[in-house]
């Protein structure tokens, strides 16, 4: 997941980037991929029946008006193959 | 009681043709294919046939080929220097093709042959590999019944289903398990090979028995795979983006601030809410 903000003066804000996936360890804690090598998993993944709800804080310059929040979610299957889940962007403006 | 010599010859010859064939196996892949392969339920299953192949588990060898070429190149070979043999392969053909259980041998080095040349880019051997797969016989016969301690050996030539609706056109029993998660808990979920080391290559029951059921999850594999939406035999999966999206909800809030009185900090504050849908983790594997 990729949260961006881009703001009226040109500003191109990385806010977050998040990974939800299994991390795959043999028994000396090497990250495997192969079926055979994997004795434990680090479940960094998302559970079913719950809801997670991913805060951020994020300053902009001083010159900004308005920015526009942007979150992409990518399913990665393998190296040649990703696809876009959702994308959402919201505005955002400050004072008058 | 008089047994005629003829019959007598003949019953001698089946008691000791028999085991010898069960213990040598099927020798080559066309006999394997003529004896346990889809082809022959294809005629009158059309539909589910047609949707089956559009499915993963229609190529559940060639799809997963580097993975495989890497357990017999890295794992088999030169870590564990252990025979390509039929013990070695299962461990992994137990869930993608269950079939090779019939298979001797020599099949099996044939196959492990085929495995590391197609990931070379032999097309032939792929094309025969891809003859390899979890198909209409593995689930409605070998899989099929998930006690087998209790309720016996699945029977030669008889289809396990939901009803177990009797038709001319071969034997069918109702299976207790097809309708249950249990029985997708075979392949999708830590295997035991029978010298008691263990495998992970993906352990999706799990999540689904301590994360879903447990908080109240009451859908079964079939409901979301195959009954919702007509999905029927394409059990779509990570590979069908809508699939995916549906497994997935987000949504997104955010609010402009101008913190720290004084300094003016003109700040956003976002929230993403992230809901997954499914019957266990997402992603897997
Ligand atoms: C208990 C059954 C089972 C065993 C044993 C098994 N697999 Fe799998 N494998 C699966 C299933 C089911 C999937 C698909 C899971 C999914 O997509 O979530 C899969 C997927 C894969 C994938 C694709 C992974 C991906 O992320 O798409 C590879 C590669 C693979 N298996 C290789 C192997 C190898 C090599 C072995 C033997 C060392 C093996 N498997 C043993 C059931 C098994
Ligand atoms: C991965 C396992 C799997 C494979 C492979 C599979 N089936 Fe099924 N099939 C099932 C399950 C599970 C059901 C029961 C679904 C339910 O009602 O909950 C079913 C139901 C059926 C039914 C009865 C209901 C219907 O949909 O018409 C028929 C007939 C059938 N399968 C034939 C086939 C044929 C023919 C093939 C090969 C082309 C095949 N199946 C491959 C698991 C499988
Ligand atoms: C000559 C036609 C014919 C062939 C060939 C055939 N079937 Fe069937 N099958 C039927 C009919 C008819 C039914 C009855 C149910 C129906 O009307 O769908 C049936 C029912 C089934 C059922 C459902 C049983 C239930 O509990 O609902 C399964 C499973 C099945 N067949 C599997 C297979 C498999 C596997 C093959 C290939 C090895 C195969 N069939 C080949 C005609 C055929
Ligand atoms: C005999 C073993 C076996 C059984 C039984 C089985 N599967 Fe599978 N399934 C596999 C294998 C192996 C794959 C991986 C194929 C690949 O990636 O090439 C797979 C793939 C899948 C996929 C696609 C995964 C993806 O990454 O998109 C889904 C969905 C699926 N199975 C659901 C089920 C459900 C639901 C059941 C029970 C009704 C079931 N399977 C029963 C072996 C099995
Ligand atoms: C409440 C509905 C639901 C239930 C119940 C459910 N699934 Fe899924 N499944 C999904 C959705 C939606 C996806 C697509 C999202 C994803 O890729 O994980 C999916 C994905 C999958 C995948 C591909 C996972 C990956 O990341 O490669 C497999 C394999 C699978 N399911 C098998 C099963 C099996 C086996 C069961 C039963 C133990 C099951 N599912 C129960 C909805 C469900």
């Amino acid at each position: 997941m990729d949260v961006t903000a881009r703001t009226d003066s040109g500003a191109v804000i990385v806010v977050a980037k998040k990974e939800y996936r299994e991390i795959g360890l043999d028994t000396e804690g090497n990250e495997r991929l192969g079926a055979w090598q994997i004795k434990e998993i680090i479940d960094l993944t998302l559970p079913p029946q719950k809801r997670i709800d991913e805060r951020f804080i994020v300053e902009f310059p001083e010159n900004t008006n308005t920015a526009e929040i942007e979150v992409i979610l990518k399913y990665y299957l393998s190296p040649s193959y990703e696809s876009t889940v959702h994308k959402l962007t919201k505005k955002i403006s400050f004072g008058k | 009681m008089h047994i005629p010599l003829l019959a007598r010859l003949f019953l001698m010859l089946l008691t000791m043709l028999i085991p010898a064939a069960a213990v040598a196996g099927v020798n080559t892949l066309d006999e394997l294919e003529k004896v346990y392969g889809d082809k022959a339920c294809m005629t009158c299953h059309e539909k589910v046939h047609g949707e089956w192949q559009k499915s993963l588990h229609s190529k559940s060898v060639v799809h997963v080929l580097g993975g495989l070429r890497n357990f017999i190149t890295f794992g088999l070979t030169r870590d564990w220097k252990k025979p390509v043999d039929k013990a070695n392969l299962m461990r992994c053909m137990h869930c993608h093709a269950p079939l090779l259980e019939h298979a001797s041998e020599s099949l099996m080095a044939d196959i492990g042959a085929l495995i590391v040349a197609a990931f070379d880019g032999k097309e032939g051997a792929k094309k025969e590999l891809s003859r390899l797969n979890v198909n209409c016989i593995v689930c409605h016969n070998t899989a099929a019944i998930v006690e087998t301690n209790l309720r016996g050996q699945p029977k030669p030539g008889v289809y396990y289903g939901p009803t177990g609706k009797t038709t001319p056109a071969h034997g069918t029993e109702k299976s207790a398990a097809i309708t249950t998660s249990a029985f997708c808990s075979r392949c999708h979920w830590l295997y035991t090979p029978p010298d008691g080391d263990t495998l992970y290559c993906n352990t999706l029951y799990g999540s689904y028995q301590d994360a879903y059921r447990s908080s109240g999850g009451a859908a079964t594999c079939q409901d979301c795979h195959m009954k919702s939406k007509g999905r029927g035999h394409t059990f779509p999966g990570a590979y069908e983006p809508e699939m995916v999206r549906e497994g997935i909800s987000m949504d997104l809030h955010a609010t402009g601030a101008i913190l720290q009185p004084g300094k003016g900090i003109k700040t956003a504050v976002i929230i993403v809410g992230l809901m997954n849908n499914a019957g266990h983790r997402i992603p897997d594997g």
